[in-house]
């Protein structure tokens, strides 16, 4: 069913550009064009916050991180093994799904365990990677406290979907 | 980074240097795909916009964007209507070039985040999700039995999640305001 929305989607967006008789091929062109630019001036941000992340999870530090705050997330609630991936999910996209397929076969797809990393991953999101690149091109250096209000929302969402996959 | 170098001395010293460059090809590898993705989402933002479709989005979502992030320029909540509906889809990284013009249109040059930045930044964070469809994607591929039996669960938290990040911005907004009024008064 979900596979379907997007080509409708664009189907309906071209036959709209036709009906409006606007140069469908020039336009997109002159759009696409415009990744190649936005690629290049957001790399070195993508590639700093990529190394930083590789260091913290080389080191050891994120699993250790992960025994000290287990039992705090125990008692909200957050099983165990969902810790690592609570942890480093506002750090690293590809990382977070690498550790939710990891979960998929160590627990199956339909266990408990699977349902609410499903969640985690859909009410979270890479806080760091995001803030980084969207911020990368305008002047600003602080971002006062947009990066802790976000991660509070996104623990409150861990602990909801702990929570509601239970029910649900 | 300093402080996992600093551990990395001690536990693993030749990891360092290869680490670091593994991670920097994987930014690079990362960007070329990014490259391709946003050709394709470029082109059709694009034709959203020329096609006026972007305006009317925008005309729908205003009322909603001028009480959330106190934005009055039109083109600025165009910006920001099309990064929130392609966040609500689940698309990312169609999300990701509008979010970084939304940014720049916000920008006051101060070199501090404002309000609306500030709230661009956390509805992203938690945004709604109508259709996580790369989770579907992968738990279907995994062999679950119903992969799309948490569209409802993630939605429900995701609502909450948004709502609270909109609430907890408001407030510290206010009590910042305050705080910065008695400053002025004393």
């Amino acid at each position: 069913m979900s596979a379907y929305i997007l080509p409708v989607l664009f189907v309906l967006l071209f036959g709209w550009c036709i009906y409006k008789r606007i140069n469908t091929y020039d336009h997109f062109v002159k759009g696409a064009k415009g990744a190649i630019k936005l690629v290049v001036d957001i790399f070195p941000f993508i590639a700093s916050i990529l190394i930083a992340v590789a260091l913290l999870r080389v080191s050891g530090i994120t699993d250790f991180l992960a025994q000290i705050l287990s039992p705090i997330f125990n008692a909200l609630g957050i099983p165990t093994e969902l810790v690592e991936l609570v942890l480093l999910r506002p750090f690293t996209g590809s990382g977070s799904y690498g550790i939710l397929e990891n979960i998929f076969e160590s627990y199956g797809a339909d266990s408990y365990i699977s349902r609410c990393a499903c969640v985690i991953m859909g009410c979270s999101e890479t806080i760091f990677y995001v803030a980084t690149v969207y911020i990368s091109q305008t002047k600003v250096k602080k971002l006062a406290y947009a990066i802790p209000v976000a991660l509070v929302c996104s623990l409150v969402g861990t602990i909801l979907a702990c929570l509601i996959c239970k029910v649900m | 980074m300093l402080f996992s170098i600093l551990v990395l001395l001690v536990v693993n010293p030749s990891a360092v240097l290869s680490e670091m460059i593994s991670a920097s090809t994987d930014a690079l590898e990362l960007c070329i795909e990014l490259c391709a993705v946003y050709c394709v989402w470029l082109g059709i933002i694009e034709l959203v916009e020329v096609s006026g479709l972007g305006e009317k989005l925008a005309k729908l979502l205003r009322p909603l964007i001028k009480k959330v992030f106190k934005v009055e320029n039109p083109e600025t909540q165009k910006l920001i209507a099309m990064n929130v509906s392609a966040n609500m889809l689940g698309l990312g990284n169609a999300a990701t070039p509008m979010g970084i013009k939304a940014m720049q249109a916000l920008d006051d040059g101060s070199g501090k985040a404002n309000f609306a930045m500030i709230m661009l930044i956390v509805i992203n964070a938690t945004s709604i999700q109508l259709l996580p469809t790369t989770v579907i994607g992968l738990r279907a591929s995994a062999g679950s039995e119903n992969p799309s039996d948490i569209i409802l669960p993630t939605l429900i938290v995701t609502f909450i999640t948004t709502l609270l990040g909109i609430l907890l911005v408001h407030a510290i907004h206010k009590i910042l305001g305050l705080k910065n009024k008695k400053r002025k008064k004393s």
